[in-house]
């Protein structure tokens, strides 16, 4: 009795990569500790008990089909994917076409132009853990060249309450080295020629709106 | 024909962040039955049938399934369970799934017990977390929170519609006024003040045009609603039963930019109802639970609504969804006070989100509850006053909400 052996070459869907190049932006201090009870308080009558639980989880976020927008970030490019049967083009990307008609379509990846169109805006005064000291942020959703959606992201270089709809935007990437291959590696700004129009009633509303925000922003350590 | 699906009772715990004196989960599952069982003494627990649960993050609850543990507590074991979960629309999917067990025939008696945990992490880590619900790879690290989305698309909204910040403020006070009347509620229970349109305009900024004030509240609280057939409520509460006569569920784009050119856009929501800055997802859903009900005008067949005002500039986008106001009376909707406890369709009679609070999986059940309680003539009971009362309501719009309008459901609830 013994098992047999299998010589026939297992089915593969995809040749398995093998990462070369391998960076970690990891900030000082962070540590996989996985779960630990790391302390507790009881009130002062001893009713109530509350224990500290503490989770640091490293995830691996695999791109895989995905990958070329992220890799092109790293190299200073907004790759969008075009549909050969629609012709619909997007970014953020979609690998096969969601139009019925195309009946899930693969996709082919285009280069897009470094120039968008904003569609809406907002201003704002307050974020998640990690964003609070850039505040307050202009983040605008934008048209890039032809795609058919809208993407969000920062705009900078002008002064919040100066943001409007439809205005023109060149597409800023960060220097090489600073790159990570993630969306903020790319921020938008006002064409070159864009000029912000006359101050009114709303600019100076959002003006006394987000100043207390650059006061409270100064206070954060 | 499918059965019809009706509400016999249901409650919450108070709703709060921080301690509430019901902190675990089981113990205020189990809480919220035995008041249930107060309003509807023959209610016994050996006659649930199935259990589902709506629970939202994981991140908040730091278990997985904890479902099991209430489940347990509960002393149903044996009894057939499941947890649904769809964001901030997770109590109105579970509340739907609950109605279909009952259509189906195939369960009389379904309870649905829903919770959050907010309050295990500090706000802003909270706000992160919930922002883990938009697509990460794109979105999170360039606004990281909800609010900022939802501002963008109001921003749009209210050019397009001509509707100001003060119109969408008084929203923001009116939500948190009718908590003031209700025991249970967070604002109730903290701030514990009336306000005006102008707090709401001089609260700080979140993202331009929403404030401090026009955002709901982060919380730690349970529900618990017992769905059930028609036979089975008559035989528990045949005076006070509820029917759901209609229920939508629709979706729509976990990004909010990519709703600017979705190809099968018409072909779902209709003609005419384009662009990023509506909930097309709740107009479609409406649709749906329009129809099931019959109803033709729901600004004059709906008595009132409980409805998920995430942010008071959400709340007012709903109300064109429902086909309350459009394009072109929305602002003046807004203006007559239409959705105040004196306005001709109540909104939020129960404070909503931004004044009962918004502990997810609990949220959508909260708004039932309060919906049932309105037409089961339990206001007097629950509230502290008849403030809050909408007299002789006769029909009830509960609304659940997702993402930045990704999944909605709408329910219409009728007295018996």
């Amino acid at each position: 009795m013994g098992g047999e052996t299998i010589t026939r070459k297992k089915k593969k869907f995809a040749k398995e990569p093998n990462f070369t190049e391998k960076k970690t932006y990891r900030p000082e201090g962070v540590k996989e500790t996985g779960l630990a009870f790391i302390g507790h308080e009881i009130s002062e009558d001893g009713n109530t008990m509350n224990q500290f639980l503490h989770y640091d989880q490293l995830y691996t976020i695999r791109h895989g089909w995905n990958s070329k927008f992220f890799k092109g970030l790293l190299e200073g490019k907004i790759w969008g994917t075009k549909c050969p049967k629609c012709g619909d083009t997007w970014v953020p990307v979609r690998t096969h076409c969601w139009n019925l008609d195309c009946n899930l379509e693969k996709t082919e990846w285009v280069e897009m132009p470094l120039t968008a169109k904003v569609h809406t805006w907002t201003i704002a005064g307050w974020s998640g853990r990690s964003s609070l000291k850039r505040l307050p942020i202009v983040l605008v959703y934008a048209v890039i060249g032809d795609s058919k959606v809208a993407i969000a992201n920062e705009l900078h270089g002008i002064d919040s309450w100066d943001a409007e709809f439809g205005m023109p935007l060149k597409i800023v990437f960060k220097p090489k080295g600073e790159r990570s291959g993630i969306i903020t590696d790319f921020h938008f700004e006002p064409t070159n020629d864009w000029k912000p129009s006359p101050t009114n009633e709303e600019k100076e509303r959002i003006k006394q709106l987000v100043e207390p925000v650059y006061e409270w922003v100064k206070t954060l350590k | 024909m499918p059965r019809k699906v009706c509400i016999v009772g249901g409650a919450t715990t108070p709703f709060d962040y921080g301690p509430t004196g019901f902190e675990s989960i089981e113990g205020g599952a189990a809480e919220c039955i035995k008041e249930t069982q107060k309003d509807i003494p023959d209610f016994s627990m050996r006659d649930l049938d199935l259990m589902i649960y709506s629970h939202f993050s994981v991140h908040f609850g730091h278990q997985l399934c904890s479902e099991w543990i209430i489940h347990d507590h509960l002393g149903l074991v044996g009894v057939p369970h499941y947890r649904v979960e769809n964001g901030g629309n997770t109590g109105g999917s579970a509340l739907y799934a609950a109605s279909l067990a009952v259509m189906s025939g195939h369960h009389d008696a379904v309870g649905v017990v829903g919770w959050e945990t907010m309050d295990s992490v500090s706000q802003s880590q909270g706000s992160e977390f919930i922002a883990l619900a938009s697509d990460i790879r794109y979105e999170l690290l360039v606004g990281g929170i909800y609010p900022i989305y939802y501002a963008a698309m109001a921003n749009k909204w209210m050019k397009d519609n001509n509707v100001s910040e003060e119109d969408v403020a008084t929203i923001g006070a009116k939500n948190r006024n009718n908590a003031m009347d209700n025991p249970k509620a967070q604002w109730y229970r903290n701030e514990h003040k009336y306000i005006t349109a102008d707090d709401v305009m001089n609260s700080r900024l979140i993202s331009y045009p929403i404030k401090k004030y026009d955002c709901c509240l982060m919380s730690r609280g349970v529900a618990f609603v017992l769905v059930c057939s028609e036979e089975y409520a008559k035989k528990i509460n045949p005076d006070g039963y509820v029917t759901i006569d209609g229920m939508g569920l629709s979706s729509c784009t976990i990004r909010a930019g990519d709703r600017l050119n979705f190809p099968g856009w018409t072909e779902r929501y209709g003609k005419g109802y384009p662009g990023m800055t509506e909930f097309g997802a709740c107009r479609n859903a409406a649709d749906q639970a329009y129809k099931m009900a019959g109803i033709k005008n729901p600004r004059k067949e709906i008595d009132f609504g409980e409805i998920h005002d995430a942010f008071s500039t959400s709340e007012a986008q709903i109300y064109k969804a429902l086909y309350l106001a459009d394009e072109n009376n929305i602002a003046q909707f807004l203006r007559d006070e239409s959705t105040h406890m004196h306005g001709e369709i109540p909104m939020n009679p129960g404070g909503g989100l931004m004044g009962y609070g918004h502990p997810v999986g609990a949220t959508g059940l909260m708004s039932t509850i309060e919906c049932f309680y309105q037409l089961s003539d339990m206001i007097p009971k629950k509230h502290l006053s008849r403030k809050t009362e909408v007299a002789d309501a006769e029909c009830g719009i509960v609304n659940s909400h997702a993402g930045t309008g990704t999944s909605i459901s709408n329910f219409i609830l009728r007295r018996c």
